[in-house]
């Protein structure tokens, strides 16, 4: 039992924690600050890990833009303090939803508890090896990724663009109407 | 809206380093703060700081109560007989002024209390450092009032070629005891100049100045008396 | 034990440090602006020009009463400060002054400011819904949103100096720094001041504080102590982002005698970063919403990935 196994066994039990809070709370804007802690913990798993960089990303992103973006989501809509009930789920939804759960954790743990083994020992991986095994063995995968990614972006531009046609054609007479009163602008 | 928002982007680059540059010539010169408490500021001499009385020319007339806008100032007075000094002469009241004060708390410093005084019995003065740690403290009652009197600056010189103060011309003319009609020197006085416009002497002013110098005079005890029966 | 020594020695000059540049930073700019306006500013508290005004504020600010609206999530209102405030700690924590002086240098310390700052604005969002007010939650929308876009040029101008030296830790970058990159690198210079204001919610980005308009925003209902820590976060990332511009692009402790002086030039060039950012506040009017987003969109990110690409093809060419 070294300081590593305390540290991780800690920050494993804040992610444990934090994720079912973060499940259970009743205030819907107390879940996404929930996993808040929760993203923050298993960003400090991966640093106890020896994946620096991978912990420092999983912060950037999750916590610094993941998150922020839901949080803003969620004040858009009505985000009352205090515990709301009418988008708490049934009794039966929640069963379902542990049973699952408990479900997933057991074919984990049966996946992955007989190949563990003998304890692995931890070993640094500097950015520089994530970067060669990023794009050196992986390339393709990663810039299948990122073109997947685009193809996204692209495709939530479009739908957000996209208008039902007697809509548009209201929009083509607005805007006709508008580029009439106003001639510079369309210019 | 994209080519206005656009336009002031393009030619906003000379803009707003002059902002900058602005502000920077701004930190390299000198600072306007005035440094009061340590430093007393430069105030003009007519500056309207507080109002003081000059308690022996009140008539206790209270035109300046009356006009003043949210009613701050307070008067008192009661009536005294003086017996007539001649023989079978005609016995004569004044007032005599019992309070006389101007909540400062109130004051919105208008000056229509000065304006409205005949008798030249309210002076502007400059100073102002006279704030209370207490509201009521600000309500100042005609001594201390009359304290302000030595802070009420001279009046300003007259011009070159004017006519000369009314005051003094009161002193100067012949007494009104003496005089056998009462128009007799007004009209001299006024006539020549309304005839010779070319006369440099500013001429509307002194028939009106006329009259509140008679007061000033020590031979007019005739005239403080429609004041108080315009009172009752 | 002399680990533990050095450990504690580090964390004291790190926490001694967020407690006087902020304050160094905050009083500059009580002086800074007044002349720029033709004022004097503070001038009596500590005796000479007003020092201690800083000082005195937060007495006052200690006395105060410590308020929370009845209707607001009090936890989560309660604990918003330390959440907006101990990031920037952290972050300067792994800034490098100098090769020697540096609290805890990472092998990429680059990344870990940058990710770390990136938490401070949870603080924002919490204050702003905790408050139950409705300029709160405005100001903490407009917060999340400025952040949320300018996040992504400063993070791309930061990686085209990070791929130009070669490394992702700040000693490194400085080390590999060299006057030439003035030149170079302006684009994602300027690129990277501009988002550091705008991630500072600093005027002219100032949307979010917008005090004509939605009185304080996400900090209308604090007090006291707790509305103090606010604004020493907002004063210690001026100081962060000062530091970090200065180490990215202007070379850090290089300069003379920078073997025994180099914390001294990086802290005197990130205090002229400070002083800019002061400057700037002084100069110019609040931008508005939709100016605020098409320039992050349509200015910054493009120049940030042009700067990107340039110093890729510079980095490709010259290895």
């Amino acid at each position: 039992m070294t300081a590593l196994d305390v540290a991780f066994a800690a920050v494993g039990l804040i992610t444990a924690a934090s994720g079912l809070l973060a499940v259970t709370t009743r205030h819907v804007v107390h879940a996404a600050l929930w996993l808040v802690v929760c993203l923050g913990a298993v960003a400090g798993c991966y640093l106890v890990l020896g994946a620096e960089f991978v912990a420092l990303v999983q912060l950037l992103v999750y916590v610094g833009a993941i998150v922020v973006l839901v949080l803003f989501a969620l004040m858009l809509t009505r985000a009352p303090i205090g515990p709301n009930s009418e988008i708490s789920t049934s009794r039966l939804h929640r069963v379902l939803a542990g049973v699952l759960g408990a479900g997933v954790t057991a074919l984990l743990a049966a996946a992955l508890v007989p190949i563990a083994g003998p304890a692995v020992e931890r070993h640094d991986t500097s950015t520089t090896q994530v970067a060669e095994q990023l794009f050196g063995t992986w390339v393709w995968p990663f810039e299948i990724l990122s073109l997947l990614l685009l193809v996204a972006l692209i495709a939530a531009m479009a739908v957000s663009r996209m208008t039902r046609p007697e809509q548009a054609a209201d929009e083509v007479q607005a805007a006709q109407v508008q580029a009439a009163q106003t001639p510079s602008e369309s210019a | 809206m994209s080519e206005q928002a656009k336009k002031p982007g393009g030619i906003g680059i000379p803009g707003i380093l002059k902002g900058l540059a602005t502000t920077a010539r701004t930190m390299a010169k000198p600072t306007h703060t005035a440094e009061y408490p340590d430093a007393q500021p430069h105030l003009p001499p007519r500056s309207r700081g507080v109002i003081a009385l000059l308690e022996e020319n009140c008539t206790s007339c209270m035109l300046c109560a009356r006009e003043c806008p949210d009613w701050c100032i307070y008067i008192d007075s009661h009536k005294e007989t003086i017996p007539a000094t001649t023989e079978g002469g005609r016995e004569r009241q004044r007032n005599v002024l019992d309070r006389f004060a101007i909540d400062f708390s109130l004051c919105m410093y208008c000056g229509i209390c000065i304006e409205v005084c005949p008798f030249d019995a309210l002076h502007w003065s400059p100073e102002f450092e006279y704030a209370e740690m207490d509201i009521r403290d600000l309500l100042h009652e005609k001594d201390r009032l009359g304290q302000w009197m030595p802070t009420v600056p001279p009046p300003s010189a007259l011009d070159e070629h004017s006519a000369e103060a009314a005051e003094i011309g009161a002193t100067t003319r012949p007494g009104r005891l003496t005089r056998a009609t009462p128009e007799r020197p007004t009209p001299t006085r006024a006539t020549p100049t309304r005839a010779t416009p070319t006369q440099p002497t500013p001429t509307p002013a002194t028939p009106t100045r006329a009259i509140p110098t008679g007061q000033e005079s020590p031979a007019a005890e005739a005239v403080p008396e429609p004041a108080p029966e315009s009172e009752e | 034990m002399s680990d533990t020594v050095e450990v504690t020695l580090r964390a004291v000059g790190v926490l001694a440090a967020f407690l006087v540049l902020p304050l160094l930073v905050g009083q500059t700019e009580h002086k800074v602006m007044a002349h720029m306006q033709g004022r004097l500013g503070p001038m009596y508290a500590g005796g000479f020009h007003g020092w201690a005004q800083l000082v005195a504020d937060g007495v006052k600010f200690v006395q105060k009463e410590d308020i929370t609206p009845a209707a607001a999530d009090k936890r989560v209102f309660r604990f918003a400060p330390a959440v907006a405030l101990v990031p920037y700690l952290v972050a300067l924590a792994a800034i490098p002054l100098s090769p020697d002086v540096v609290a805890a240098d990472l092998p990429a310390s680059a990344v870990f400011v940058l990710a770390v700052t990136a938490v401070g604005i949870l603080g924002t969002l919490m204050a702003g819904w905790a408050s139950a007010n409705k300029y709160s939650l405005l100001g903490a929308m407009r917060a999340a949103a400025q952040l949320l876009s300018y996040e992504l040029p400063m993070v791309l101008a930061v990686a085209s100096v990070c791929l130009a030296a070669g490394s992702l830790s700040l000693s490194g970058i400085a080390a590999a720094w060299s006057p030439w990159w003035l030149i170079f690198q302006l684009p994602g210079a300027i690129v990277f001041l501009v988002a550091a204001v705008a991630e500072l919610q600093r005027p002219p980005f100032d949307m979010p504080v917008a005090d004509s308009e939605i009185v304080f925003g996400a900090y209308t209902e604090y007090t006291g102590l707790r509305f103090a820590f606010f604004l020493l976060s907002e004063y210690a990332g001026i100081v962060v982002m000062s530091l970090l511009f200065a180490v990215l692009y202007l070379g850090g402790w290089h300069g003379l005698l920078s073997d025994q002086l180099g914390w001294l030039w990086t802290l005197l060039k990130g205090f002229c970063i400070a002083v800019v950012v002061i400057w700037l506040r002084v100069a110019w009017p609040r931008l508005r919403e939709d100016q605020l987003q098409r320039l992050a969109w349509l200015v910054l990110v493009p120049l940030a990935l042009a700067q990107l690409a340039l110093t890729g093809v510079w980095v490709v060419t010259t290895a």
